[in-house]
This record gives structure tokens, sequence and C-alpha cells, in this order.
């Protein structure tokens, strides 16, 4: 269906039916999704989003592998490293594996990283339960936003910026000091990362939110969100486009809720949720399943909407996601986060999805905002699956092998070894690494499709080793 | 995965409504390291076997045991499941023959006596502990999360004997 054929329908619904009692149907493409974390920093500080305290962190964002003094602390906790091995880890002399320096302590640790499990021979971000607990600064504030998921109020929860008790985000307390989330007006560097990535075409979402009564106070409401194949189109001022039209597929990414509607604002029944999770690598585009879920979406008078979801999230998916776009090591050093920290936090502050087998909770309470702009949400033609990208198949795999080991591990509690295809261990810019967490020169791959570009990079530029 | 204990090996003795005194006693002496991590390993899983989250540790010090300073709360900063640093329980030990138990305190500043196994007869490592249920309270340096200790030490530990 066109564009303009689908404006001038909704446009003649409402205006023939009148607005008592007529259908109505509003559509919004995601402009920008980000974890509903509260920013308690000062805007002004020198050093943007990495370090500075607020509300939210007292001593700011994490700094691990930031700086040798927060490598030496890490390194300390594992036991069959000798004080000595762990200032050389820390401070890493220059005449090592790259001419560059920072390339010296990237690869040194991100290397060391990757092996803290008791003995040396254990993968770290695979067995993250087999290291001792770094620790996490966490959230100390009490405003939060998300949704009062089990209709309780309790010591730990947040109070929302409205003022209503019993929020449940234990993801904000966990992980909202988490440098690569924390920041303002959603400048963290993943935050910007992922939307960027989605705004350029990595993934599409959409809701669709149709009623029969009037489009301020309706009480039979449906709300359908969920992954559309089409990529988000721009205006002239690179802002996403208003009006453009969208399919919506019923896709394992979807999701189709009871709602009501009071004073504008949507608010949908509580039920789990299916749609895309945030990703900047296309082998994390998943779905994001949020058990006993909600949305709400409350709209501007520019037309444009702030939508919030939120739902107990398994522990499992958001560790795995968060690790494994590229490597543990990788993205701990590059961002600085420690993913066994995080490992840590997630199963401490787990709140839902108890699993009775076990005796210990397997979910923990998040939410996420959206930005949304109006947009034409349609029926694809005929029938169809989110499309899969041939060239990314092999990272793809690649994420896959690799969360399995992890998943398999942390509930066996048998040590996994790192599959064969995994991305864990394989070279960044050349540099392999090996059991111990040793940094050795490879065979010149990146990743587990090769980068000959950094390769060259790497032997400096007469191109001599 | 972790075979049982040998008869006086392992005792769990109330002190109060969830209050403990965990003994780990032997004779064959190993190393400081592998006995302390067994007894943290009991700790955690009697915390779960009476129906709790987490657990705090009472440290054990004597008149005077004060050159390690006690840990204090740091609620700003980070947050943690456990601290194996702050694992530290006291021992009693006989040595050379003699029916004498000495003490050694983790608190009183002396290194560990304990380097030549053949001469320790008798050892006994001692924790005592609180069971609580319900949030961590992850800024306390003296708090251990049941499971997830549990967890780390599982494919660890082995009884002494």
């Amino acid at each position: 269906m066109s564009k303009s054929t689908l404006k001038f329908c909704c446009i003649a619904l409402l205006t023939v039916a009148g607005a008592q009692a007529a259908p109505w149907v509003k559509g919004y493409v995601v402009a920008f999704y980000e974890p509903a974390y509260r920013f308690g920093g000062r805007a002004d500080y020198s050093r943007g989003t990495e370090i500075e305290p607020g509300v939210d962190c007292p001593r700011g964002s994490t700094v691990h592998f930031a700086v040798p003094k927060q490598v030496a602390q890490s390194l300390s906790l594992v036991r069959w490293r000798s004080p000595k091995e762990v200032e050389e880890i820390a401070n890493p002399p220059a005449t090592g594996l790259s001419r560059d320096p920072a390339g010296v302590y990237f690869h040194t640790w991100r290397a060391a990283s990757a092996f803290r499990g008791y003995n040396r021979e254990i993968e770290t971000y695979i067995n993250p339960f087999a290291a001792e607990d770094p620790g996490q600064p966490q959230v100390t504030s009490r405003i939060g936003e998300g949704f009062n998921l089990d209709g309780k109020v309790k010591p730990g929860d947040f109070v929302s910026p409205d003022g209503e008790k019993g929020i449940d985000n234990q993801l904000y307390r966990a992980w909202g000091c988490d440098a690569p989330w924390r920041g303002a007006n959603g400048n963290g560097t993943l935050v910007l990362r992922s939307n960027d990535k989605m705004v350029e075409g990595l993934y599409t979402i959409v809701l669709r939110i149709s009623g029969n009564k009037d489009p301020m106070n309706d009480d039979d409401v449906t709300v359908e969100i969920g992954y559309s194949p089409d990529q988000i189109v721009k205006d002239a001022r690179g802002n996403v486009g208003v009006d453009y039209s969208y399919r919506l597929l019923h896709s394992q990414q979807y999701s189709k809720l009871k709602a009501r509607v009071k004073d504008g604002v949507v608010e949908t029944e509580q039920a789990d949720i299916h749609m895309p999770q945030i990703a900047w690598f296309e082998n994390q585009t998943r779905d994001a399943f949020f058990r006993q879920g909600k949305i709400r979406v409350a709209p501007n008078a520019d037309g444009t909407a702030a939508g919030l979801v939120g739902g107990y999230r398994d522990f499992r998916d958001l560790y795995t996601q968060n690790a494994f776009a590229q490597s543990g090591g990788v993205q701990g050093v590059r961002e600085h986060e420690d993913h066994v920290a995080l490992y840590y936090a997630l199963r401490r502050n787990a709140d839902g999805m108890f699993n009775p087998k076990t005796g210990r909770y397997d979910g923990i309470s998040s939410a996420y905002r959206m930005k949304l702009v109006p947009v034409f949400v349609v029926e694809p033609e005929r029938p169809m699956d989110i499309p899969s990208r041939v060239s990314e198949a092999r990272r793809r795999q690649a994420f896959d092998l690799t969360a399995g080991a992890t998943i398999k591990a942390v509930d066996t509690l048998v040590v996994q070894a790192v599959p064969s295809g995994s991305g864990e261990l394989t070279a960044t810019d050349g540099i392999e690494i090996g059991v111990g967490g040793v940094p050795i020169r490879g065979r010149g791959g990146r990743g587990s499709r090769g980068n000959p570009v950094a390769d060259e990079k790497a032997k400096g530029p007469s191109g001599r080793p | 995965m972790v075979p049982p204990a040998g008869p006086g090996v392992f005792t769990a003795k109330p002190l109060g409504r969830d209050s403990f005194k965990l003994i780990v006693a032997g004779h064959a002496f190993t190393s400081r390291g592998e006995i302390e991590k067994y007894l943290a390993y009991r700790c955690a899983r009697l915390t779960v076997e009476k129906g709790g989250q987490w657990f705090t540790l009472k440290e054990d010090r004597g008149t005077g045991e004060m050159a390690v300073p006690v840990p204090v709360r740091d609620p700003e900063g980070a947050r943690y499941s456990f601290r194996m640093n702050y694992f530290r329980p006291v021992w009693r030990y006989k040595v050379n023959g003699s029916e004498e138990w000495r003490r050694w305190s983790p608190f009183a500043g002396a290194p560990f006596p304990l380097a030549d196994s053949k001469s320790v007869s008798d050892f006994e490592v001692s924790a005592e502990i609180v069971v609580r249920k319900g949030p961590m309270d992850d800024a306390d340096p003296l708090a251990f999360e049941a499971w997830a200790l549990s967890d780390l030490l599982v494919n660890q530990v082995s009884p002494p004997k």
C-alpha cells in the first residue's frame, strides 16, 4: 500500500466517524533506543561521559581496563599470577608486540583479561563464574525509570521521575555506571554506536497502535511492536523522516498486546514481549524477550512520542549480547568495562524469572527508552521472515557458538573450552591470545575473517615487520 | 562435584537463630588456600541449605589482633558478590608432636606459620557466619553471596583429611 493511500485512509476514518467512537491507528518508527538509565552527572565535565561523578554513580563511570592501577587491582585477584607478573601486565613495556604504545596496552590487557579463572587454562568470558568478582560500581540514587513489574514496593526499588514508587529496573542498578552506557542525552559510546547503526540500517523497529474509540481515551486498544525489513528513512537534515511507510513483520520479533489510552498515554497489559534488541553488529540482532513486559507511549506536542518498554530479561541474553559482538577482551578494554564484574552484578541484582530447579533468579528487571517518530505501519504484501545476510553468516555463527558455550558453562558450572569457530581468542590487528592470556603474533587475522589492512598498519609505514 | 567430608572434618555449630560456627579440621595439611577455600565453600552451602541468599563473616579478632585494619564499608565504591581477600578465618594447629594447640590469627600481623606440612599433626580453621535472606548488602566487605561463592569454588575444593 502506498504512503499516500494509507494517509488518506486514516484521515478518512477519523473524519467520517468523528472523535467519539471510531477506529483509529497510529504508527511510529523507533528513532532512538537505549537502556533507561538516568544520568546524574555534570554535562559540562571536561572529560565528557568517561568518569564524571553524579548522583547516580558517585565515583563516576567504570574505569575497568582504562588505567594500569585498575588493571593491577583486577589481575591481583588471579591467584596463579605473581605480583611481579601483575605489575608487568599492568605496565607493559613499549618494546613489546607493537610499535604503537596504545596497542601494547590494548593487546596485553585484552589477552590477560581473557584468562582470569582459578587456573590458567580457563577462558574467562565464556566461564565468568570461575573468576573472582572484580567489583562493579552500582547506581546508588533512588530515581529511575521503568515499571512496577511485580506490583510491590520494595526497599531496592526506584521511584519514577513522576513519583511512582516500586519501579523495577535492577538492570539500571547493576549496569547504570558501566562506561559505554552512561552519559547525558544518550551520549554513552555504545548508546551512540548502536543508534548510529540502527539509523543507518542495521535494524528497524516499528509500533502500531490501534483503537476503536477516542485516541485520547480508549480502553480497547491494541499495540503491536516488532521488526521491520525497511531501512529507516532520513530527511534532508539527517533526522529520522516523518510519515514514511514501514512494513511490520509478524516474525519472532513481534508482539501484539492489549492496551488502554488515558489522556493520550498508551499503556499495555503486562505480557511477554518480543521485539528487536539493541545491537551494534549484525551478529547481535536478535529477539529481546521481555517477560511480564509492558509498553508505555506518551505523545509529544510535535507529533513524536516517548516510548518505554520494560520487563524481565534473561541475564544470559544480556551478558552474551554485551560481551561477544566482538570478543570479551576487545570490548572490555575498548569500552572500559569488565564482563566478569558485569556478570556478577547481573546475578546479584537478578529479581525475576525465578527458577525453582536452582532456587535462583534467571531474570533481571529492565527498561528501555524509545524516541518515536510518526510513520505509517503497514502489512507486508506477503508473509515474510526477518531477512538474513549471507555475508554475516560466519560472524553470526561465531556469536552463537560462543554464547552457547557460555550458557552451558553458567548453567552446568562445567568449565567450557573456547569453541572452534568462536571469535574469542582470534587475532585482532594480527595478535592472537594464547592460553594463560599471552598475546602472540598470529597469522594476521581479525575476528574470524582476517584483516590484512590492520596487519599492514601494524607493520608500520614502510611495511617492514 | 565436591567429595563428601570424612568423619569429624566438618562441623557447623549453631550459635543463635541465624549464626553458625563452622570448623574444618584435619591432619594432613595441604595449603592454607586450599583449606580456607573449602571452609568458604561450606559457609556458602550452609547458607543455601538454611534458605539464605548471603552470609556475613564475623571476624574473630582476639585481644590486640589489630595489625590488619578492620574493613570498612564504602557505599560509594564498587559493589561485590564476594571478596575472597576478606574471607580470613582463624587457625589452630599442633606441630612437631606437641599436644598443645597454637592459634594463628590473620589479624595479628604474623606470617602464616604452617610452611612445612610434615610437621603439622592437627589443624582447625573456623569461621563464624550469620546467614542472611533478601537482597544482599553488597557494600559490606564481609558479605558473601552464597550462590556466587559456591559457583566459584565448587570445582576447586575437596575436604582435607
